[in-house]
């Protein structure tokens, strides 16, 4: 008895789980909300529940979403398989995949060497150094692989700069920080930076069906990415003043340690011949044979050379965030279909008219602050994809470009400055000791808050002059 | 006997584990040396593996295992890991994963996996009470920092939370001294006289002195206390330790505090209250570890020390 009691104890929120989502479906559907809409509108608010609250596995969420999706008659079987499996999630896959082989390389040694030979040794030059060249990487590829490969060279410059490095906490949290930042703000820079971009990419087309290529994403988001490098270092140099100003004794002892390895070797120039290779295919073809199809091809490359090993695929990969993602696309495009993103979106809307808020600029204001709050208490990944079918409505509706709803979603649910658990490249430079809580909460809301101004102005402006399409 | 040592390498954790290295290499007890470190990411955590798996590519250390590399010379040092002729320990595998959500790395000491090292990740006292159910410790030493009152209220004191659920017996090693005089307390309970045995097993690999305390709470009640504190004084004479019996009338929390202040180490039996009774009425051991000024030693049987294990060689 006592043990059932202390089962269902630390389950609780699945209990709890499961009973709102009985009394969602109990109660007489809204005006407007059709009964299938009803039930789907259930499954989201239980599974965001899950996603917050975290009782179980978090792909289990998914795969329970495939399943009452189907349970409560709402889509049948084929429905659902066909919603979990699309272009986009081969996109995301085959990014992962690509990802993981450039981190199993050793290349990181080589960009470190690259990296301290254009700074030298001041500091300052150095920060804007590693957030810029994180940056560079993580618009193209995920930011976890990024900041695994650059977090131990930021170790490395810190553990080396005195004898006792862990007294040296305001140059750790300046150096991790400018690594996990750079990672962070850049992933919005092109479809394959995170798999965020890849879901409203999917939403974009299959409920609107509006077609944006690579390059045109690239051409929308790529200046703020830009503009976001010299903003956070600025950002970090002034919250944090360093111990040590000038990195000289870190930087000989980085280069001793990456002179052991040689320089490039065959499969290094491989390794990176392919991937350009890759993100060249996605800028030029991509819309004919998909960013999937593109991806798949890059993956094959580096299998059938030898650099990718199948097993790495296995150990190395999560594959249940790319179950998560699928989860919550076939949420979304259910919620499509039953009309409860379009009753919801309107919802919203009603609730944001008194405020203003309900169209244009403040619209896309009022969307970024909503992406930003429910980012930092569930994974960026099931944000966009329980969020964006919602904001993507609601500019619809009110006659603001959906295109640029999808942009903005995107991009704020990538502002998780403040938090270690928010994005995966917080958690990793957190996960090296180097750091305490509070030094994200410091340089985050600062983060947080221009990111925010940047994204509304390039709305506002350069946006304004491209001209989006709808 | 199997000893759980925790440290978050901090200075007074380190102190914790040289007091409790040296009567662990008397009663030639296996060791595990645990540290928790605070979870860095939600959910699934492959990306932190990989982010480790480069740091090693870069012979950078990952969180704990520094602390964990101190705390194994402390032990040496007791002489629970006998050095190379290098000076080295003797090393039998590097960190792996560990089939219950650690990390963990053998050392050989005397016998095989007579110290280990481990590495778990979470909320420091529920990890280490954890380790404790599934490593079936009979002991676990943590160092205490020394909130008291309120502040151990916001803080949440570890040390505190420990010694009131842990599964075994507790020794909380705070203010340190040299000494090796023990101060048993009695009430001529079930769970007093599981005390006086274990705090004379250890009284006695120590070589050290022993007072019997027994209180009374009212001066009616005095008489009842000595004959406590005598059958105590019986008991400790079989294992052939010779005690000195002290027999006091206040409240117990109060009386144990003040006669600490001349011993080392108080021993006392965890009280069988329930977790109802505690929170209304506090319990007399709690209020020692947190207000008193010596190591205290909080003995508990493990429940399923008391029969053997069915399940043994299964699966």
């Amino acid at each position: 008895m006592r043990a059932l009691v202390e089962l269902l104890f630390k389950r609780r929120w699945i209990v709890v789980g499961f009973l709102l989502g009985g009394l969602l479906l109990l109660l007489p559907p809204p005006a407007g909300l059709t009964a299938p809409g009803q039930k789907s509108l259930a499954i989201a608010a239980v599974a965001v529940l899950f996603f917050v609250t975290e009782p179980m596995p978090l792909p289990t969420v998914a795969i329970l979403i495939g399943v009452f999706e189907v349970l409560l008659g709402i889509a049948g079987p084929m429905d659902v398989s066909r919603s979990f499996i699309s272009d986009s999630l081969l996109f995301i896959m085959g990014s992962l995949m690509i990802a993981e082989t450039i981190v199993k390389q050793k290349l990181d040694k080589r960009l470190a060497l690259a990296i301290v030979r254009v700074t030298g040794p001041r500091i300052e030059r150095v920060v804007v150094g590693l957030i810029a060249v994180s940056a560079l990487i993580a618009s193209f590829i995920g930011e976890h692989t990024v900041v695994a490969m650059m977090m131990p060279v930021g170790m490395t410059l810190v553990a080396a700069a005195a004898p006792e490095p862990r007294r040296l906490r305001n140059l750790s949290a300046l150096v991790l920080l400018a690594i996990a930042y750079g990672a962070v703000a850049a992933g919005v820079g092109s479809p394959s930076g995170g798999a965020r971009n890849a879901i409203v990419l999917a939403y974009w087309k299959q409920l609107f069906g509006l077609q944006v290529s690579y390059l045109h994403w690239m051409e929308y988001l790529y200046p703020m990415v830009l503009l976001q490098i010299p903003v956070a270092a600025f950002v970090l140099l002034k919250t944090f003043r360093p111990e040590v100003a000038d990195l000289r004794r870190s930087i000989e002892q980085l280069k001793t340690r990456v002179a052991e390895e040689g320089t490039m070797t065959a499969q290094d120039w491989c390794t990176v011949g392919i991937f350009l290779t890759t993100v060249g295919l996605w800028i030029t073809v991509s819309d004919r044979i998909g960013l999937g199809t593109t991806a798949m091809i890059g993956v094959s490359l580096y299998l059938m050379s030898g650099i990718a090993r199948w097993e790495d695929f296995s150990r190395g990969i999560n594959w249940g965030v790319i179950l998560i993602y699928a989860g919550a696309i076939s949420l979304g495009i259910t919620m499509r279909d039953t009309g409860a993103a379009n009753w919801t979106a309107q919802a919203v809307l009603g609730m944001v008219r008194p405020f203003g808020l309900q169209s244009g600029i403040p619209l896309l204001f009022f969307v970024a602050l909503l992406t930003m709050a429910v980012a930092s208490v569930m994974s960026s990944g099931a944000t966009v994809g329980l969020l964006a079918p919602v904001t993507l409505h609601m500019a619809d509706l009110s006659g603001t470009s959906v295109i640029a709803a999808g942009l903005v979603t995107a991009a704020a649910s990538a502002f998780t400055f403040m938090t270690t658990i928010g994005s995966p490249a917080c958690g990793m430079v957190y996960s090296s000791g180097y750091l305490e809580r509070t030094d994200f909460v410091r340089a985050g809301w600062k983060m947080n808050l221009v990111s925010m101004g940047l994204v509304l102005l390039i709305a506002a402006s350069y946006w304004r002059l491209l001209g989006l399409p709808r | 006997m199997k000893i759980l040592m925790c440290t978050d390498g901090q200075p007074y954790a380190e102190e914790a584990i040289r007091f409790g290295g040296k009567f662990a290499h008397e009663l030639d007890a296996d060791v595990t040396v645990l540290f928790v470190r605070p979870k860095a990411a939600r959910g699934d955590s492959i990306h932190l593996t990989t982010a480790r798996k480069k740091m090693g590519e870069w012979d950078l250390e990952i969180p704990g295992v520094e602390s964990l590399k101190r705390a194994k010379e402390i032990l040496s040092e007791a002489g629970l890991v006998p050095l190379l002729p290098s000076g080295e320990a003797g090393v039998r595998h590097t960190f792996r994963e560990s089939s219950e959500g650690g990390v963990e790395l053998h050392l050989i000491g005397r016998r095989p996996a007579h110290v280990r090292l481990k590495l778990r990740e979470g909320e420091s006292a529920e990890e280490i009470l954890t380790e404790a159910v599934q490593g079936r410790y009979d002991l676990i030493l943590t160092g205490s920092r020394g909130h008291k009152g309120f502040a151990s209220y916001f803080v949440g004191s570890t040390a505190l939370r420990i010694a009131e659920f842990a599964p075994c017996s507790v020794l909380i090693a705070k203010n340190i001294r040299p000494g090796h005089n023990f101060l048993v307390c009695t009430d001529g309970s079930a769970f007093a006289e599981k005390a006086e045995l274990f705090g004379a097993q250890i009284a006695q690999a120590l070589n050290a002195q022993v007072t019997i305390l027994s209180v009374a709470p009212e001066k009616a009640e005095q008489k009842t206390a000595q004959e406590q504190g005598r059958r105590a004084e019986m008991i400790l004479a079989q294992l052939g330790i010779r005690a000195r019996v002290k027999a006091r009338v206040g409240r117990p929390s109060e009386v144990i505090i003040d006669e600490a202040k001349d011993h080392d180490i108080v021993v006392m039996g965890a009280s069988g209250s329930s977790a109802v009774k505690r929170f209304f009425l506090g319990s007399v051991p709690l209020k020692v570890i947190e207000y008193g000024n010596c190591p205290v030693l909080l003995v508990r049987e493990r429940p399923s020390a008391k029969r053997p294990v069915k399940a043994r060689g299964q699966g």
